[in-house]
């Protein structure tokens, strides 16, 4: 029996397949998926073309990082001059009160960071040293995109454009009878559906994860830990599985898609303000605690909605993911007794 | 200990009712179809492709039940193991080959590969598309579609087929060729259940007729009988003009004529006659002088005025 059950979900699967990855529809599943790698690749090549300039600069016009080391405020143009010969990236001038008070800028690279000296009037004022982006900031930048925009938005989206499509698309097309007079239980049906959009979801979504992962560590000698790495595409696919039921189901309940996916995207981004059961019954609760790097946006938020936000603590590993796999669980059931009563009245859509 | 049950072989309606919202589908449709060719004959809108869709669980009753020998159509495991359905819907999966659409939708019996090949090639043979079987479906003609979805409905040998509108759109010489092949069907002991809305069309190839009218079933039985049953009727005609008085006046002229009265909107005259056809042909030579003949239609919903219908080739172009 299970054989059986086995099979005809495989025969799904196969049929299923071309429409979750090659819709002319679902192009801009892509698009979405992988603008972050496009992202991620301009930084790194944005990066490295600075780095590169400075590195030749700083040969041409070598200037030693003791000496940058040394100056000190309230020195004059010419003692730093003197220690460290002409600006060998660039000098300003500006002049304001009628010409009156001068500024000056002089600007100096070791081939790695980029050092801005301030004068006054001839003494020296400021000091700015724009370090080389490290390895730490991009990973912040990473945690960020990746839960703001990856999570809640691309495959989120992304998600309501695979799965909602599984029943829906062929209900427009008037060509689901064919599967309902097939000997197969619909709930064999709906989970073979499944499995053909969480295969193409979850593809599409932790190949590009993997790649800006890929490009995050690029320009560094050091990467991320290999747990970290698979904590991110664990969380990536457990997105897909989650948001997957939930529009999956959509699809069956809804004419239009759009009208649940609103609600669901309302539902999810107010997460952060209900009370600790509702947050519960989510998605994006469980996969916020499955993050590795907490991007909080406690920081940025004014502090009247910070007062709102009430602090659940966020759930353990191994609750987090069994979170997400009951509230996938509970979708599905609901989604296939929905997929029993089902009737083909293409007429009436 | 209850005795094993007899095999059940027929197919079975009882009291079966179906509502669309407010619109109605079917009503009260009673009925035990045997094996053999089975048409279901009736005007567009009068309850076919409902009542196919309620046999193969596509919808279901909103009263009654119903039983496809002895399986209900809530359990497809059981049901499609049996029954196969030729939908009148002109769609397809998209991008598949006429092969490819067979095979995959096979593959979803559990079957192995080879098995599901060698059902969709001889389902292919069937219906003599083996040519084409290599193409993608979207670039068949109308002629193809059907027999492809033909081909579909018989490959898992079912003993039941449930065929809508399965002669449209079928040039004369492939229309033959499928007809022969539901004899062949039949005659291998199965139920072969087709609709039309032409009666003539498969009144001589079928063993039952069942004739249905606005979502009831009007007549039922052997082509021969219903015949009979409707030649001893004289049948009631409407004719909406601009003066019945004058045109009663005239239809007494003719022969074939029972009963003519003027309707009580006083806006046609109800004629009943014994010979419609006949009715029909002799009407137009009176119309011609003074008198607007608005619509000339069957007044009641009996089995005459639909066979009338149905036989009267009124559908243009057919
Ligand atoms: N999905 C539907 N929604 C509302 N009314 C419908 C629907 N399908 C069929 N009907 C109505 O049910 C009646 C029977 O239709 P149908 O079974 O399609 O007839 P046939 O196949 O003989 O043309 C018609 O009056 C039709 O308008
Ligand atoms: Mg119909």
């Amino acid at each position: 029996m299970i054989a059986k059950y086995w099979a005809q979900m495989r025969a799904v699967v196969r049929l299923e397949m071309k429409k979750t990855f090659l819709s002319r529809r679902g192009l801009w599943v892509y698009l979405l998926a992988f603008a972050p790698v496009l992202m991620f690749a301009g930084h790194d090549l944005s990066m490295m073309r600075t780095r590169e300039e400075r590195r030749a600069i700083a040969a041409a016009h070598p200037v030693p990082a003791g000496a940058l080391l040394s100056i000190q405020p309230g020195m004059t143009r010419e003692e730093v001059i003197a220690r460290l010969g002409e600006p060998n990236v660039d000098s300003r001038q500006i002049r304001f009160g009628g010409g009156r008070i001068r500024r000056e800028f002089l600007s100096y690279t070791d081939g790695q960071s980029r050092y801005v000296f301030g004068f006054a009037d001839g003494e020296l004022q400021s000091i700015s040293v724009r370090e080389e982006e490290t390895f730490a900031q991009d990973r912040l930048i990473f945690a960020t995109v990746f839960q703001f925009f990856f999570l809640r938005l691309a495959i989120f989206f992304g998600c309501v454009g695979i799965f909602t499509n599984l029943f829906r698309g062929e209900l427009i097309d008037k060509s689901l009878h064919y599967y309902l007079l097939a000997p197969i239980r619909r709930e064999v049906l709906l989970a073979g559906k499944y499995a053909a959009g969480l295969i193409a979801a979850v593809a599409i979504f932790t190949a590009s994860a993997a790649l800006q992962l890929w490009l995050l560590s690029l320009p560094y000698e050091s990467s991320l830990s290999g747990h970290e790495i698979s904590a991110y595409l664990g969380v990536a696919a457990l997105a897909c599985l989650g948001y997957g039921s939930v529009f999956l189901a959509a699809g069956l309940f809804f004419r239009n898609p759009l009208l649940p996916a609103a609600g669901v995207l309302i539902w999810e981004s107010a997460n952060l303000f209900l009370p600790s059961a509702l947050k519960k019954i989510s998605v994006i609760y469980y996969l916020q605690s499955l993050c590795p790097v907490v991007a909080s946006p406690h920081r940025e938020i004014n502090p009247v909605l910070a007062l709102l936000i009430s602090s659940t603590e966020p759930a353990s590993t191994i609750l987090a993911v069994a979170g997400l796999f009951a509230v996938t669980a509970v979708v599905l059931v609901f989604a296939s007794r929905r997929a029993r009563r089902l009737e083909i009245n293409y007429g009436a859509d | 200990m209850t005795p094993p049950p007899v095999e059940e072989s027929l197919v079975r309606f009882e009291n079966v009712s179906r509502f669309y919202g407010e619109v109605l589908g079917v009503n009260r449709v009673t009925l035990a179809i045997p094996p053999g060719i089975t048409s279901l004959v009736g005007p567009n809108g009068s309850g076919k492709t409902t009542l196919m869709n309620l046999m193969t669980g596509l919808i279901r009753p909103t009263r009654g039940s119903v039983r496809i020998l002895g399986v209900t159509p809530e359990d497809p495991e059981k049901l499609f193991a049996l029954v196969g359905y030729s939908t009148q819907f002109d769609a397809f999966p998209k991008g598949l080959s006429g092969f490819q659409f067979i095979y995959s939708f096979l593959r979803l019996f559990g079957w192995p590969r080879e098995k599901c090949e060698r059902l969709s090639w001889r389902a292919i043979g069937r219906v003599r598309l083996n040519d084409a079987a290599h193409r993608k479906i979207a670039g068949y003609s109308k002629g193809m579609r059907q027999r492809i979805k033909l081909a579909q409905a018989i490959a898992h040998d079912p003993r039941v087929l449930v065929l809508d509108e399965p002669l449209n759109g079928l040039d004369p010489l492939v229309r033959a060729e499928t007809i022969a092949l539901f004899r062949e069907l039949a005659a291998e002991g199965r139920h072969v259940i087709v609709s039309s809305h032409v009666l003539h069309e498969v009144d001589l190839i079928s063993d039952q007729v069942i004739l249905l009218s606005n979502g009831y079933v009007v007549a039922e039985g052997k082509i021969q009988g219903l015949r009979s049953e409707i030649c001893d009727h004289p049948m009631q005609i409407l004719i909406r003009c601009n003066r019945p008085a004058a045109l009663a006046a005239r239809v007494f002229e003719l022969d074939s004529i029972v009963e003519a009265r003027l309707h009580a909107d006083g806006g046609g005259l109800l004629v009943k006659t014994r010979d419609a056809g006949r009715f029909y042909r002799l009407l137009n030579h009176i119309a011609l002088d003074g008198i607007d003949i608005e619509s000339v239609a069957p007044a009641d919903d009996n089995v005459n005025s639909v066979y009338e219908y149905l036989i009267g080739g009124e559908e243009p172009g057919k």
